[in-house]
């Protein structure tokens, strides 16, 4: 069994913004108080977590969040918070520097217009404006993208602003029913087919774009993937989940669900209001219930904070997809793929490093022995230096016949 | 005796400017062990410029018992990124140590602990720096990164503590970048320093861009420009005064130098490096020892480094040095003029009982010199 590695905390649903893709706010809950909350914490450190995360609603309107942060890094934890960045003036940040949160992670949506269109007006310069604040204390930023209709074509933007404002790194994450309640619409997030080709490139561009600016970004696979999946088609969930039992979500009456997506009453694992964080990871239902999610299988999902299983995944996850798509595709199909694949591959390592010959001198080059170098020394400098020492070995014998 | 080797040594390095010649070996040999580090300070260019880069346990050996077979009083200085982060690295100063090589290490002290610091003190090290570049807890953590101070401290503490219960030790020093960020505190730092017991301190500026030493401008960032230039001036007068009543702060030039470094009308006249004396391997296995690389001693030897063209090439760059960078201890200055080798020699041995013996010895090496100019004359 992995270990738990971070805790996502839903502190509060009361929000200042009212985005369009997301009604948490309206999403009424009884919260839990500041002492409940560091019992969670404390349980989380001794259950091994490395890292607390806390998202909302907008954390940041929690008076108690600095303590909690404080508390978090008093008990030597990682400590990571979710903001629209609205409340992060100077003080606001000097304050967070001082709770001594390592990571702020700010969400962003595209240019100003798109982000304003789908965030509230003026809410683009609140975020970036708060991107300025942190790196003026130092805290490491980082930004948080939903993937939608909207703004799928303009996700190298966000790139290049990661890249001034020194984000560390990007999540992108695409449009997901579960942040509105049912009996929301779901309005006009999803891109139609014909989009499809458009956006590949763009993930694509936005892969190569991290990889060389040094950005961190989702799995590359994760971001083949989207442009499928927004599009509503199906989408290929060939993987066991494993970051089932690395990370537990919270939420903000102190429910724990096995992850943010299988919330069904079904699933409930347990609540804070009624036992300890600590019992009730330990407990028969937690195992229970992630055993039949491994059994029955799960729908599968695209949020971002699982995106390991996409990539960086351990050996297992990557034998079951191949086992899998083999099983689909039928042998044939199957090697043909990947031949192609290592056929592209080849053919750009052709163009970026040259032909093979020219990798096959390089490489050769560095077996070669250096042929040394012996300078001789200018001629005249010898002279120089010859009438230099017959000066000081003169002195030296008038003092020795000084001495006698 | 000694007096003789001083002077061998000083010719030997003379010689090898005016003749760019490498009849000396390097003094100081800086090791980069590797580019990882605990922070990520704001003026340190190795984690960016060098990053992936660490030399293998074995290479290292292989030039340290380079450096042992050259016979040559010499100092290896670890330095990195961070040397601790390295599992290797008490074995690396065994190693070093038991070839009876000088050994150093220059350390942020974000890991040194009360067991690492026994360690270290046991280790046979000669001096251990620590890098503190604030009095200030605020100062120190903007620049290197938040808690990097109250770590410093405790790093010194605990050393200092543990040769105390030790009662041997390396010598426990603090090195002190100059740049606008501390300049107001550089004095109090002393007072700081001398508090947790430290022996010696060391300033130095700041270099602009690691890659390029030579690369300075006044809107660079923690350069100090003019407004605070006066108050550098101050501190040097404050540092000074102290300096001369009590010590702790070791000079290798004159600190006013400083002034003229930071208003870019630092000389030649006034400071150069001898390129002789000091040698940096980078963890990317390139020696040099400032500017472009000698070679690497993944690929040759350190001996075939010092003498290979590249080495010839970087070090007549160096002598055209435009704009030298003051690095505390990259200059030889008592080599500067046979003459005044000469009558140094003269003066240190002016009490002594022999000192015919040791005048016509002298004249014997400068013979052996004459014979070798000679020889190469010819060939
Ligand atoms: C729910 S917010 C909570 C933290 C904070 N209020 C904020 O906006 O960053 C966490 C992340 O979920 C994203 N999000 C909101 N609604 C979403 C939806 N319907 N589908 C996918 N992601 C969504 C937001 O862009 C944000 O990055
Ligand atoms: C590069 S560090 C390596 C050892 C160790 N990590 C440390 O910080 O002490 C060696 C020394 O170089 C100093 N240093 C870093 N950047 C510098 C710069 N731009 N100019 C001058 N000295 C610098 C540091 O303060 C430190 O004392
Ligand atoms: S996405 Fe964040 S800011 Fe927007 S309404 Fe939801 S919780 Fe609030
Ligand atoms: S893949 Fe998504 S829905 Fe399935 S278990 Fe993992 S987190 Fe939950
Ligand atoms: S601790 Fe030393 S090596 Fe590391 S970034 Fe700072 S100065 Fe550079
Ligand atoms: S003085 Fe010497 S070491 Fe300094 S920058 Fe010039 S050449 Fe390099």
């Amino acid at each position: 069994m992995p270990e738990l590695k971070e805790v996502i905390i839903s502190i509060t649903n009361r929000c200042n913004y009212k985005c369009r893709m997301c009604d948490i706010p309206f999403q009424k809950s009884k919260e839990l108080t500041t002492s409940q909350w560091q019992k969670v914490i404390r349980d989380a450190y001794l259950i091994g977590a490395e890292t607390i995360v806390f998202s909302g609603g907008e954390p940041l309107l929690r008076e108690d969040i600095f303590e909690l942060i404080s508390y978090v890094k008093n008990n030597s934890m990682n400590c990571c918070l979710t903001s629209n960045g609205y409340l992060i003036d100077e003080e606001c940040a000097s304050r967070l520097h001082n709770s001594g949160i390592d990571v702020v992670n700010i969400s962003i949506e595209g240019p100003p217009q798109i982000h304003d269109y789908l965030r509230g007006r003026g809410t683009f310069d609140k975020a970036v404006f708060a991107l300025e604040n942190l790196r003026k204390y130092k805290i490491e930023s980082t930004i948080a993208t939903m993937v939608s209709r909207y703004n799928y074509k303009y996700l190298d933007y966000i790139v290049e602003l990661a890249k001034e404002y020194k984000a560390t790194t990007i999540k992108f994450q695409p449009f997901n029913r579960i942040f509105l309640s049912s009996n929301c619409s779901e309005g006009n997030f999803f891109i139609s087919k014909r989009e499809i080709k458009r956006m590949k490139d763009m993930t694509k561009k936005v892969t190569w774009l991290c990889n060389n600016y040094g950005i961190t970004t989702n799995p590359r696979r994760y971001l083949e993937m989207m442009p499928l999946y927004l599009s509503r088609n199906h989408f290929d969930s060939s993987f066991i989940c494993n970051t089932l039992w690395i990370s537990c979500p919270i939420n903000s009456q102190g429910e724990i669900y096995p992850c943010w997506v299988l919330t069904q009453k079904d699933k409930l694992i347990g609540n804070i209001n009624q036992d300890s964080f600590l019992n009730i990871w330990n407990s028969q239902k937690h195992r229970s219930v992630v055993e039949k999610i491994k059994k029955d299988g799960c729908p599968g999902c695209m949020m971002s904070c699982y995106d390991e299983n996409f990539g960086r995944d351990g050996l297992e996850t990557r034998i079951v997809t191949n086992v899998k798509r083999l099983q689909k595709e039928g042998a044939f199909e199957y090697v043909r793929r990947i031949l192609k694949r290592w056929g592209r591959r080849f053919k750009f390592y052709n163009s970026y490093r040259g032909s093979p010959r020219q990798a096959f001198n390089r490489l050769r080059g560095l077996f070669k022995k250096k042929k040394l170098h012996k300078t001789e020394i200018d001629k005249e400098e010898i002279d120089k230096a010859l009438k230099e020492i017959a000066l000081i070995k003169k002195i030296f014998e008038e003092e020795i016949r000084c001495l006698s | 005796m000694d007096y003789l080797k001083e002077f061998k040594i000083n010719l030997a390095y003379h010689f090898s400017e005016v003749l760019e010649y490498p009849f000396a070996k390097p003094y100081w040999i800086y090791v980069s062990l590797s580019h990882k580090c605990t922070y990520k300070c704001q003026m340190c260019g190795v984690v960016k410029i060098l990053k992936g880069y660490e030399l293998q346990t074995k290479l290292i050996k292989k030039a340290l018992n380079e450096i042992n077979s050259w016979n040559w009083d010499c100092v290896v200085m670890f330095t990195g990124g961070e040397p601790f982060l390295r599992e290797d690295i008490f074995e690396l100063i065994n190693y070093s140590v038991n070839r009876r090589l000088k050994t150093e290490v220059v350390s942020n002290g974000a890991l040194i602990n009360k067991e690492m610091a026994s360690r270290i003190i046991n280790s046979g090290l000669q001096n251990i720096a620590i890098s503190l570049d604030g009095a200030k807890e605020s100062t120190h953590d903007l620049i290197r990164e938040r808690g990097s101070f109250k770590k410093a401290l405790d790093a010194i503490t605990n050393l200092v503590m543990t040769k105390k219960r030790m009662n041997t030790g390396p010598q426990i020093s603090v090195w002190t970048t100059i740049m606008k960020e501390n300049v107001q505190e550089l004095f109090e730092i002393i007072d700081l320093v001398k508090e947790l017991g430290v022996e010696c301190l060391v300033y130095h500026p700041v270099i602009v861009a690691q890659d390029d030493m030579q690369k300075t401008s006044p809107n660079a960032p923690f350069w100090i420009s003019d407004g605070y230039i006066k108050i550098l001036k101050e501190q040097i007068d404050k540092i000074l005064d102290y300096q001369s009543k009590y010590g702790l702060v070791a000079f290798l030039h004159n600190p006013y130098l400083w002034l003229k470094y930071f208003e870019s009308t630092l000389t030649k006249k006034d400071w150069k490096c001898n390129p002789f004396v000091f040698l940096n391997i980078g963890p990317d296995g390139e020696v040099r020892s400032c500017g472009s690389s000698f070679g690497n001693i993944r690929e040759m030897s350190l001996d075939d480094c010092l003498v290979s063209k590249e080495a010839f090439n970087a070090r007549r760059t160096m002598k055209l040095c435009q704009k030298p960078c003051l690095q505390t201890c990259w200059a030889h200055p008592e080599s500067n003029s046979l003459l005044d080798i000469a009558n140094r020699f003269i003066e240190s041995i002016k009490d002594n009982k022999d000192k015919t013996k040791f005048l016509k010895e002298t004249i014997k090496i400068l013979e052996e010199y004459e014979n070798l100019l000679i020889s190469y004359k010819d060939a």
